[in-house]
């Protein structure tokens, strides 16, 4: 029957491993090409969930339709933050630590602006699957989660081919090894680097309709969570490293669904972190980074 | 005329300039300590709502503490608050459960404070947004921790109810006191070779080492300073309050506030942190009390314009327009 549980947790874990993936690839590349830590990310995964719960309530759009509606919504509002925001970090003695806390203020700011519009009640999409769990044996899986997962790799795929195959993603991942160098060969930094703030926020939206699908209540109080998850995960897989992002994921929720099972929910949190600081202090570049500690 | 001679001194007297420079600087720093002391020492004595001026006080401790990590060796801790929580259940738990007398009740937080930063000492190994993101972990874990503990001790995530301690007055004294001390102790640490060594390490690690200094010893000295004082702040908190749980003992909030305030004094100064508790403690009074739903994102949006239009904070870009008198600010 442990083992059963061990196994549930496990396929749960990579589930949402594979999702929670996501919040840290949409950290990783701000992060990698802007050099800006964003505070504010669990803030527009929050956003994100309210989008699409607005999107419902007034248009009766469903919240798989919804999605790409929320990343072109999403990545305009990035899009206009770079230039009004991220743009002047730049000009700061410590570009780093001042867009941490820039962003710190931005998510601040944002919380409490939901908390004003949307008040503090959990609110829930409204939609139903049929059948709404799936047997394997023994072990049950709500079908969201498995839709969910779908949606995610096809993200995920659509990522990947976006960053090693096409020129815009190609000229991404240069910018993340050598910023200068790619100034050097001709191509607009500043553009690429708002597009890249949008293609983050944009992820960030869709992650939040994704999670709004997996734990059904979402509030305004859960940003500053979902930001940490993404701290960890990026942590765990190093700063700046798509690639480290997922595994960095799926490390961190096979750890939090497991300890799950075996104790609850706030230990899963501590395991979680006790695991970052781990490899912080072993590996402080990250399982995957290549860059050092700077 | 003499004061652009000044700027250029000579060789042959530069160093009895630079010591003349110095003292200037230190009296200047009594004054100022003097100037916030001895008013809130009188307030009592003239004003019967005493909860303005001793919160007032513990921003004021808490932005000069801060100021000697985050001004004077250049780490941002985003976890602050955990010092401050810590001291707050430290002093909690060790009244309410153990029945300690409060003023030791308040050495042990001191204590715990101390024994908490070194605890957490091997952080300063880590960087820039490493040391900020880890030490915004800590301060969650320290958090989840203490609401795990067994409910006979810390009350669980209901708190604990101090009410026998009841006793503003003498909390209020108590916290004139500590606020002394910590100005006194900031001084030291600014104008003492430490003080010296410290900015030479946060401007460059390696040719401070080159020098001499011992770098990890002069971190450590300022770091375990910088975590004292918020948990001698957390217990008189919670001694003036009478209540302590684990939501509000460690509120992001306290953090943030505390970034706030000291960079929009200016950090790495003494002056800075001091004038900037001062002045936005008041504003922030004011926008509590007319928009109490919205200050919240009034203060995000001081951290965001602060940062991006004034990053020196009001005695930096005093500095920055008057260069002759900078090394005159304390």
């Amino acid at each position: 029957m442990t083992a059963d549980l061990l196994l549930q947790g496990l396929i749960n874990g990579l589930i949402l491993g594979l999702i929670y993936s996501l919040i840290g690839l949409s950290l990783n590349i701000i992060f990698g090409v802007l050099r800006v830590v964003n505070f504010a990310h669990g803030e527009f995964i929050i956003l994100g969930a309210y989008a699409a719960y607005f999107l419902q309530r007034l248009l009766g759009l469903s919240p798989f339709l919804a999605m790409p509606v929320i990343f072109v919504m999403f990545a305009l509002i990035g899009w206009a933050l770079y230039f009004v925001l991220v743009k002047r970090l730049a000009r700061s003695d410590d570009p780093e630590t001042a867009s941490l806390l820039v962003m710190f203020g931005l998510s601040i700011t944002l919380g409490a602006l939901m908390l004003f519009f949307f008040e503090a009640d959990a609110r829930s999409l409204d939609y139903m699957l049929e059948p709404p769990f799936l047997m394997f044996g023994n072990i049950v899986i709500p079908t969201t989660r498995l839709v969910a997962l779908a949606i995610t790799l096809v993200i995920t795929g659509i990522t990947a081919w976006f960053l090693y195959r096409t020129f815009p993603g190609k000229a991404l991942r240069a910018v993340i090894m050598n910023r200068s160098a790619v100034a050097t060969v001709g191509i607009d930094v500043e553009k690429l680097s708002a597009m890249t703030f949008g293609i983050g926020l944009g992820f960030a939206g869709v992650t939040g309709v994704l999670l709004a699908m997996i734990f059904p209540a979402f509030s305004p109080f859960a940003g500053a969570d979902y930001t940490l998850i993404g701290f960890i995960i990026i942590v765990l897989g190093g700063l700046g490293h798509p690639i480290g992002a997922l595994v960095g994921g799926l490390l961190f929720g096979v750890t939090e669904q497991v300890t799950v099972v075996l104790a609850d929910n706030s230990v899963a949190l501590l395991v979680g972190f006790a695991l970052m600081i781990a490899v912080i202090f072993f590996r402080p570049s990250g399982l995957f980074g290549r860059q050092q500690l700077r | 005329m003499a004061s652009s001679l000044g700027g250029v001194a000579a060789p042959a007297e530069g160093r009895s300039g630079d010591a003349r420079v110095g003292r200037i600087r230190i009296s200047l720093w009594i004054v100022v300590a003097l100037g916030v002391v001895l008013p809130l020492l009188a307030a009592p004595a003239l004003t019967e709502n005493l909860s303005f001026s001793f919160y007032l006080m513990l921003w004021i401790i808490l932005c000069t503490s801060f100021n000697l990590v985050a001004g004077f060796t250049g780490y941002m801790p985003f976890g602050y608050v955990a010092f401050y929580g810590v001291g707050a259940y430290a002093t909690g738990v060790l009244h309410k459960t153990y029945g300690l007398p409060m003023p030791g009740a308040l050495v042990c937080a001191a204590l715990a404070g101390a024994a908490v930063s070194l605890l957490l000492a091997p952080t300063l190994r880590l960087k820039g947004v490493y040391f900020g993101i880890v030490s915004l972990a800590l301060a969650v874990i320290f958090r989840l921790v203490v609401s795990m503990l067994p409910e006979d001790i810390t009350g669980g995530s209901m708190g604990l109810i101090l009410a026998r301690a009841n006793d503003p007055q003498t909390t209020y004294y108590v916290t004139v006191a500590v606020l002394a001390a910590c100005l006194a102790a900031a001084g030291w640490l600014a104008f003492s070779r430490t003080g010296v060594a410290l900015r030479a390490v946060r401007d460059d690690a390696d040719a401070a080492a080159i020098v001499g200094i011992d770098v990890t010893r002069t971190r450590l000295k300022a770091w375990v300073l910088a975590a004292t004082f918020p948990a001698v702040v957390g217990g008189l908190e919670a001694w003036y309050t009478n209540a302590i749980d684990p939501e509000a003992s460690f509120n992001i909030l306290v953090t943030a506030k505390v970034i706030v305030y000291s960079m929009a004094g200016g950090l790495g100064t003494l002056l800075g942190p001091v004038l900037g508790a001062g002045a936005l403690y008041g504003i922030d009074h004011l926008i509590w009390q007319k928009f109490p739903v919205l200050n919240l994102m009034f203060l995000g949006i001081i951290i965001m314009v602060m940062i991006l239009v004034f990053p020196r904070g009001l005695v930096g870009s005093f500095a920055q327009r008057f260069p002759l008198l900078r090394r005159y600010i304390p």
